[in-house]
């Protein structure tokens, strides 16, 4: 590694293993693109629901006083695990592994709460919690801890073992049924491998073994009628619009209404008139196409692009393996959440109920979106320690 | 780590792309229907025009009612909503119900429950506001009818528009449960009847609740029509037609001694000099009145019920009548015309004629001695004209097979006339080609397939297989009036503007014209004159007391012998004689003789139009 030098004009004090503290070194770069990401999904989650809620007894500012909440507390949560050294995370990977199955077993328990037909909350109070999103940076953390335990060294029977561990929770997943999380964690198994040091005919084999999996799948009809409906309903868009297709119709409308400069804040009338289903949640991204138009479009993606470039550069910089690893699987995680999340609003990709990270409303994807950063941060502000 | 990196570069390439593509290149298409998305557009039907007689008199009109109307979220709310009105109402909570939850009123708007409520009703609803939360009242406008069924089947009447006819009008603005004419003027001239309805456009969310109204279409009524009818005209012929019929059935027919049955009967008047409609009647009739809120199923299946003789039915269209004697006009005019008789030509009529060992005989087999075609015509001689289609026949080769024929076809039989009203029958003018036709349709019910002189004798005196319509009959002796020009009737002769401004001129239609020279013309029309005029002509009984010194009358009597039933009693006349300006045709099933039956109803029918005051209408005695 490069020693660091110094810029500007503060003198020089102290030892390099001061100039190295790892408060020097947060990335306030990312820090500045999660914050201004938070700040415009307040306002656009504000004017998915003020109209709707108004009228109810919770009032129109319910949605985003909550979320206001869950932001502060994500910020919180972050900074605390910014602090703690993630050098110290390998040796709890078992028992982060044994805690995110018994979780997930207890969800699917009569303890869990069901809610829109899947099991996947807790009800805690006036809150749901939401395992699977945790569980998410859970597994990212484990595979990551096993990859560089074994130093990217990955035969065929390490492979397995790492397949095993995460078909675990993944099977638990899906049958609650998240389709959408369990795919994005095959989307971070996929990433890890790759950068892990899989070897190339491995990860051939196990994409093609997925594809036949995905194939039988469908076939076999273990999928509910309308998990095939929303996975199919992007390929034949001008279907029937009263039931799938409608989601995607509605939010495809909204984008283009929004044209090249938007119709501004609180002037969508499909963000207004509540036409776009879920637009609070999964299909915020409609919102601020509609309001922002395309230029506001174009800039959410920019504050995400430098998120992502952020994540890939502390993955790059990390002084260990693990830390890379860790780095790669959030970065995978949030590409793949930001793909799908807006590819299926604009009818590139399925509709999967993922939520887009930092934009949609929802307490545990936003806490568990900001361990994440804080995660990111750790492996830069150690960088030098 | 770099594959990783090319992975996550193309994915945010496909999101941008994808990204211009919506926002920029497809935008303005998909953002139309952004706009149309949260909004609703809210059809209210327009008054209909009004009906009005040649002299301007209202024939149909609207009048404003009183409705109640309920809006939908609070009868969900208040279930025992219903309960309470319907005592007030008058309607049972299961109809109230049914109202409530009828798909042709708009989900974003009050739905009506009970129209014509009287106003004592809304005022202590009104009054009573906090117990009836969501009830409503407002004003609509219904068909009106201010001279009870007079016209009626001319009229016709409105009804909700069915499934057939939303598909076939699928490019007007029409929509389940708006009110169409269902036959008559009514639907012959919907669309200049119906006007526009008002349209509101209104703002609603995914959910439909009406946000704000962004604007509102006024509703443009719709236009007057204006019908050569003449009101006074046509209430007096449908009486006199209502009397004739009850007069015939307190007759007896005397050969069989049963009384008449006379369900039926029409009356036709037609200005000869454009083919307007004077007056058209038809019995039994039917009150429009009952169509205006939707008519109730028991009401329907009684005017449909065959004991009653669908009395929706315009006979005077749908009839189709063997003409009897009144046909002899045509029988005559192919004989002059073709020359296989000259005016001055007679027969001698011993009463019958035997042909193929056959009896043809006259009414009554009464002899009427030698004769020519004017006292033919006037005495109804059947002997004369069976003579006439015996020598067509059997002249085939110079006249060709079906001369007679095509007389009645020049003058507009065996197709429609083409007036403008709905529903109109064809009649039958049969030959030996289309008895041939028939035959091989259907071997076993027209066992025939020859034609033979019997049949054009039968044709001859207007029997056999040949049947018109009254619309048509009287349709040709109004060509025989106007010197040989068939026009299409009409009905209607202007449509005005809700301000009395012509929109548009119902014009004449000219189907085609017959030659009718005088030497054709002069000694057919003596023979009708005498028919009325002569002591010995069939409808001079008819006729006493007649001003025909100021208001001459030509006319023809016809008796058709009907299988199964009574004869039917026929009368056409023209007049005034000199320059006529009515045809007037009558038909009366099972009425007996026309000279008894229908030349009384055509008398008084005349009187009218003579401007003398009617007499009661007598039957007399004659024969044919």
């Amino acid at each position: 590694m490069v020693a660091p030098t110094l810029r500007g004009s503060r003198p020089v004090r102290g030892t390099t293993r001061e100039l190295a503290a790892p408060w020097r070194h947060v990335d306030f770069v990312l820090v500045g693109a999660v914050l201004l990401i938070s700040c415009l999904s307040l306002l656009m989650i504000y004017s998915a629901t003020r109209n709707q809620q108004a009228a109810t007894e919770l009032g129109g500012t319910y949605y985003l006083k909550r979320q206001a909440a869950y932001l502060a507390i994500g910020l919180v949560v972050m900074a605390v695990v910014a602090l703690v050294d993630y050098r110290s995370l390998p040796a709890l990977a078992p028992f982060l592994y044994a805690a995110t199955i018994i979780v997930l077993l207890l969800v699917v328990s009569p303890l869990g709460a069901t809610k829109r037909g899947s099991q996947a909350w807790f009800q805690l109070g006036n809150f749901q919690l939401e395992p699977s999103e945790f569980a998410k940076g859970a597994m990212i953390v484990v595979l990551s801890a096993y990859i560089a335990q074994h130093r990217s060294d990955l035969d065929g029977r390490r492979l397995a073992t790492l397949l095993g561990l995460i078909a675990v929770p993944l099977l638990l997943i899906y049958r609650q049924p998240d389709l959408g999380t369990a795919m994005v964690f095959i989307g971070i198994l996929l990433a890890l491998l790759l950068v892990g040091g899989a070897k190339p005919r491995h990860l051939a084999a196990l994409l093609l073994l997925g594809v036949l999996a995905a194939g039988t799948v469908i076939q076999l009809g273990v999928l509910k009628e309308y998990q095939v409906d929303r996975l199919s309903a992007f390929l034949d868009p001008a279907g029937d619009s009263q039931r799938t297709t409608y989601n995607l119709r509605q939010s495809q409308i909204a984008i283009a209404a929004g044209g090249v400069v938007g119709r501004g804040v609180f002037e969508g009338s499909q963000t207004n008139l509540s036409f776009v289903p879920e637009q609070h949640t999964d299909f915020i991204f409609t919102a601020v196409a509609e309001e922002l138009g395309f230029i506001g479009a174009v800039t959410l993606m920019g504050l995400f692009a430098i998120v992502v470039w952020r994540t890939w550069r502390s993955a790059v910089l990390s002084r260990d393996r693990f830390g890379t690893l860790v780095c790669v699987g959030i970065l995978a995680m949030f590409v793949f959440q930001v793909f799908e999340n807006v590819g299926m609003t604009m009818g590139i990709t399925p509709i999967a109920g993922i939520p887009l990270p930092l934009m949609s409303y929802g307490g545990s994807s936003t806490v568990a979106t900001f361990i994440a950063v804080g995660l990111v941060l750790n492996v830069h502000m150690r960088r030098f320690t | 780590m770099g594959i990783l990196g090319v992975i996550v570069i193309s994915l945010f390439a496909a999101m941008l792309t994808r990204l211009w593509y919506l926002q920029v290149l497809a935008a303005p298409t998909l953002s139309v229907e952004a706009q149309n998305n949260g909004v609703r557009l809210i059809a209210t039907e327009a008054p209909r025009g009004r009906i009005l007689d040649r002299t301007g008199k209202v024939i149909v009109d609207n009048r404003v009612v009183n409705a109640v109307t309920l809006s939908r979220d609070d009868a969900k709310r208040q279930p025992e909503l219903l309960a309470r009105l319907s005592p007030l109402l008058g309607a049972s909570v299961e109809d109230l119900t049914k109202r409530v939850n009828d798909d042709r009123f708009s989900p974003f708007k009050p739905v009506p429950l009970v129209e014509d409520v009287p106003k004592e009703t809304l005022i202590y609803l009104k009054e009573h506001q906090a117990e009836f939360p969501g009830v409503d009242g407002v004003q609509l406008t219904q068909r009106n009818y201010p001279n009870g069924t007079v016209a009626a089947h001319l009229l016709g009447y409105v009804g909700q528009i069915n499934d057939t006819e939303l598909e076939a009008r699928e490019d007007d603005d029409y929509k389940a449960g708006d009110t169409i004419g269902k036959s008559g003027v009514e639907q012959a001239y919907e669309d200049d009847l119906r006007g526009r309805p008002s349209v509101e456009k209104l703002e609603v969310d995914s959910k439909g609740n009406v946000l704000r109204t962004l604007g509102v279409q006024p509703a443009v009524q719709g236009n007057d029509l204006q019908l050569g009818i003449d009101l006074e005209v046509q209430a007096l012929a449908e009486e006199s037609l209502q009397q004739g019929l009850e007069t015939a059935r307190r007759s007896a027919d005397r050969l069989t001694g049963e009384r008449f049955a006379a369900p039926a009967g029409s009356v036709v008047v037609l200005d000869p000099n454009n083919g307007s409609v004077v007056a058209m009647a038809s019995y039994p009739t039917f009150d429009p009145k009952d169509f205006v809120d939707g008519i109730s199923q028991a009401k329907f299946a009684q005017l449909q019920d065959p004991a009653g003789f669908f009395p929706l039915n315009n006979r005077a269209l749908q009839g189709l009548y063997a003409p009897g004697s009144t046909f002899k006009l045509v029988s005559a005019l192919a004989a002059l015309q073709e020359g296989l008789i000259q005016p001055r030509d007679t027969v001698v009529d011993t009463g019958s004629i035997t042909v193929g060992g056959q009896i043809f005989r006259n009414a009554k087999s009464k002899p009427n001695g030698r004769i020519d075609l004017t006292r033919a015509m006037t005495v109804s001689s059947d002997v004369f004209f069976y003579e006439i289609g015996k020598n067509f026949w059997e002249a085939r080769g110079r006249f060709g097979p079906a001369a007679i024929q095509e007389a009645a076809r020049s003058l507009g039989m065996g197709e429609p006339t083409g007036i403008e009203l709905p529903f109109e029958g064809e009649g039958r003018v049969p030959d030996p080609e289309s008895r041939k036709k028939t035959h091989d349709a259907n071997p076993t019910a027209f066992p025939t397939r020859d034609w033979f002189t019997g049949d054009n004798m039968n044709l001859a005196v207007g029997q056999g297989d040949l049947v018109v319509s009254p619309v048509q009959l009287a349709n040709a002796y109004a060509a025989f009036a106007n010197g040989g020009t068939v026009y299409a009737p009409r009905v209607a002769s202007a449509v005005l503007d809700p301000s009395g401004q012509v929109v548009r001129k119902i014009d004449t239609q000219t189907q085609r014209t017959v030659d009718l020279p005088p030497s054709v013309r002069a000694p057919l029309l003596a023979g009708f004159e005498g028919a009325v005029a002569d002591p010995d002509g069939t409808a001079f009984a008819a006729f006493q007391g007649f001003p025909l010194e100021e208001f001459s009358v030509a006319g023809k009597t016809g008796t058709a012998e009907v299988a199964g039933k009574q004869d039917s009693a026929l009368f056409s006349a023209i007049a005034p004689v000199e320059a006529p300006r009515f045809s007037v045709t009558v038909v009366m099933e099972q009425s007996g003789f026309g000279a008894s039956a229908a030349a009384p109803v055509a008398r008084r029918v005349l009187e009218k139009l003579a401007g003398v005051e009617p007499t009661p209408v007598n039957r007399v005695g004659g024969s044919d």
